[in-house]
């Protein structure tokens, strides 16, 4: 699906007016893993989660045209875990994003990181994010930022953020905790720029741990 | 064994000269009792054999209950025993030294820092685990089914008498207070439901493909036979290979159809069942449909139908207790089914004697339902809003749906009080025995019919 002609006032969460022009949009493609819940369902209750589905596919999210490219593939992953359990940082985004024993990673308890360096500064419109979708669970104070500072100290901006108590201490976010599934979670970011993205959370409603399956970041090359 | 455990074996030995004084508790004092039993920070040191998938469901719920320590690890997987060191992060003692790929090593090298083991190994590898830990001193939780063998299942029923230690079998449902609050309250002590002629149980999974082997995650083949997997592939998918496990009927059935034994709490005299491999290329059976007949105690006979698919998610798990006063749909998610029904009959004028079992605090009454006089959408007919005349039940579970059945395990090993589980090993037998015969029934093409003294060891 193509939108031609529409007026955009983009606006990212540090208040600055990317661009109000008219563009032509298209719909991000994210291609999904195979569902794979398996073992005993539970029963799962937060106060900050999102309405059931009912199975519905997640809203689509148009970016411009050109800005729906993967720019995080095979880029260098960071962590604040200096010794994750299991896994390697470098499954966050080599691209398979299948539930597997060996697809993801496990950090420790509490707040932890990954950081993906972009390279250089890009335009950032879109990121999804794949914590352990093998099982029906929920991941705390899910946080997305981004930042030309590889130590998210100056210019960080908040792109997502569902630490509706911030237990975190990133800020108090305003989205839905949601239920994670092969579909990830993924956001639209508007075009802000910069060079490193990273995606935070607090354990998880099945354990205290932190897993990452994959990320993606999408924008203009 | 560390200083609190010295604390923990006086306490046990005080305990256990008490315990003969101890009243048959009603299944909710078992709640209250939980928590008075013992001071919480009474320690109890535990292994774990089998870290895969259920292995860390379970710890992660064991590890929830205050005192209860996991002091080291085994599995033949080396990928299963790098995630238990994750352990040690939480606080545990699990280490570089303390995962171990022999079950033998662990329980030689640690039988002094571990007073009870958690089992979550394939089902073929449960009677000689749980044997071997009984034998070696230890109590034992050990995941559902027993065995795929009734044998083996046997064998574990004679340790636990022969040793006298405490073993639990993993049916938590047992110990889940809606459950418990449901069959023991609303249905066998307060007879709302009359009496209950039939039962329905289904367990319905989508497609789902065999896990892959990844060579990243590989287990050395020496390694495998070892252990007696043949291969990857087999480790990985046990549960559909005859000689591991015994596919999704007893992988599922066996909690649901445990529930059948516990509501008439009798065994059943036949089960006829058809089922195949249709759809999978597999060893297991991947769908199939039973059908018990129960003779209760009074001499009654009642009837129970479960059916397991693995190719289709319709309807999802539930189980269905049919009275002829009443219904009662519950699931272990309680979304799923938490609700008893009411048949017009029943409950009198004014359906006055349910609104009293709400008063008692059985079921919570459901407000009336909106009737076609008052509401504009003609689609709507009070009559067939069934949901309307559900009655709730009360009792809520907010703890992962396994700490009820650990926190009735380490009860039971703090008094060192096999009388307070809530499934030991000859319950779970029973519905092993029937569980497994739905599987030989299929294959047979018959009816099996069951003896009494076949449900005993």
């Amino acid at each position: 699906m193509k939108h031609t002609g529409i007026m955009v006032a983009a606006v990212v969460a540090a208040g600055l007016v990317v661009s109000a022009e008219a563009q032509e949009k298209v719909q991000l493609k994210i291609e999904l893993p195979k569902p794979q819940f398996t073992g005993t369902p539970k029963d799962i209750r937060s106060p900050n989660l999102e309405p059931a589905r009912g199975g519905k596919p997640r809203p689509a999210i148009d970016v411009p045209a050109g800005a729906d490219k993967v720019l995080s593939k095979d880029c260098k992953v960071t962590s604040s875990d200096p010794e994750p359990i299991i896994g390697e940082l470098a499954f966050i985004t080599d691209g398979d994003k299948e539930h597997d024993a060996a697809t993801y990673v496990e950090l420790g308890p509490g707040t932890q990181w990954v950081q993906v360096d972009l390279g250089a500064e890009k335009e950032v419109y879109a990121a999804c994010v794949w914590h352990y979708h093998g099982e029906a669970r929920v991941y705390r104070d899910v946080v997305c930022q981004i930042s030309n500072d590889p130590d998210f100290i100056d210019g960080v901006v908040t792109v997502f953020n569902n630490d509706h108590d911030n237990s975190s201490k990133l800020g108090e976010g305003k989205e839905k905790e949601y239920i994670e599934t092969n579909e990830g979670r993924p956001f639209a970011v508007n075009g802000v720029k910069g060079r490193y993205v990273r995606f935070s959370s607090k354990g998880n409603t099945s354990n205290e741990m932190n897993h990452y399956t994959e990320v993606e970041v999408y924008g203009k090359p | 064994m560390n200083t609190t455990t010295f604390n923990r074996r006086d306490f046990i030995k005080a305990a256990g000269a008490t315990a003969a004084f101890l009243p048959t508790f009603s299944v909710l004092s078992q709640e209250y009792k939980a928590e008075t039993i013992g001071p919480a920070q009474d320690q109890v040191n535990v292994g774990v054999i089998g870290y895969g998938a259920e292995g860390q469901i379970l710890v992660d719920a064991a590890i929830k209950i205050p005192g209860v320590r996991i002091k080291a690890v085994c599995d033949i997987w080396p990928y299963h025993r790098q995630k238990a060191r994750g352990l040690g992060r939480l606080g545990h003692d699990v280490t570089s030294k303390t995962v171990y790929e022999d079950y033998r090593e662990m329980l030689a090298k640690e039988d002094k820092n571990i007073d009870a083991v958690i089992i979550a190994t394939p089902d073929w590898m449960h009677a000689e685990h749980t044997n071997y830990c009984l034998k070696a001193g230890k109590h034992v939780y050990c995941e559902k089914e027993m065995s795929n063998s009734l044998e083996k299942a046997a064998s574990m029923v004679k340790a636990q008498r022969e040793t006298g230690k405490i073993l639990q079998i993993g049916h938590q449902r047992r110990s889940n207070p809606r459950y418990m609050h449901a069959i023991n309250r609303v249905i066998r002590e307060s007879n709302m439901l009359g009496r209950v002629t039939h039962a329905y149980g289904q367990w319905n999974r989508s497609v789902a493909p065999f896990i892959k082997d990844h060579p990243r995650l590989d287990i050395p083949i020496e390694t495998l036979q070892k252990y007696g997997y043949e291969n990857m592939e087999q480790f990985r998918n046990w549960r559909w290979f005859a000689k591991y496990g015994g596919g999704p009927m007893v992988d599922l059935g066996s909690h649901q159809i445990d529930l059948f034994f516990w509501v008439w709490d009798c065994v059943p005299i036949s089960v006829t069942a058809i089922g195949g491999n249709d759809y999978y290329n597999r060893q297991m059976n991947d769908n199939v449909m039973a059908m018990y007949e129960f003779k209760t105690k009074e001499g009654k006979i009642n009837r129970a139908y479960y059916q397991v698919l693995t190719t289709s998610s319709r309807g999802g798990f539930y189980e269905q207790f049919m009275g002829e006063d009443g219904s009662l749909t519950i699931a272990e998610i309680a979304a799923r089914g938490n609700t008893v029904q009411r048949e017009v009959r029943a409950g009198g004028p004014e359906e006055s004697q349910w609104v009293e079992f709400a008063k008692q605090g059985l079921v919570v009454q459901p407000k009336k339902a909106v009737s076609r006089e008052v509401t504009s959408n003609v689609a709507v007919d009070a009559r067939v809003t069934a949901a309307a005349d559900g009655w709730p039940l009360p009792v809520d579970l907010l703890k992962p749906a396994h700490m009820p059945h650990l926190e009735n395990f380490f009860d039971a090993v703090r008094t060192n009080n096999p009388k307070l589980l809530n499934c030991p090993a000859d319950l779970a037998y029973e519905s092993a025995v029937a569980v497994l015969a739905a599987n030989t029934s299929v294959a047979e093409r018959k009816t099996i019919y069951f003896k009494p003294e076949e449900f005993h060891v």
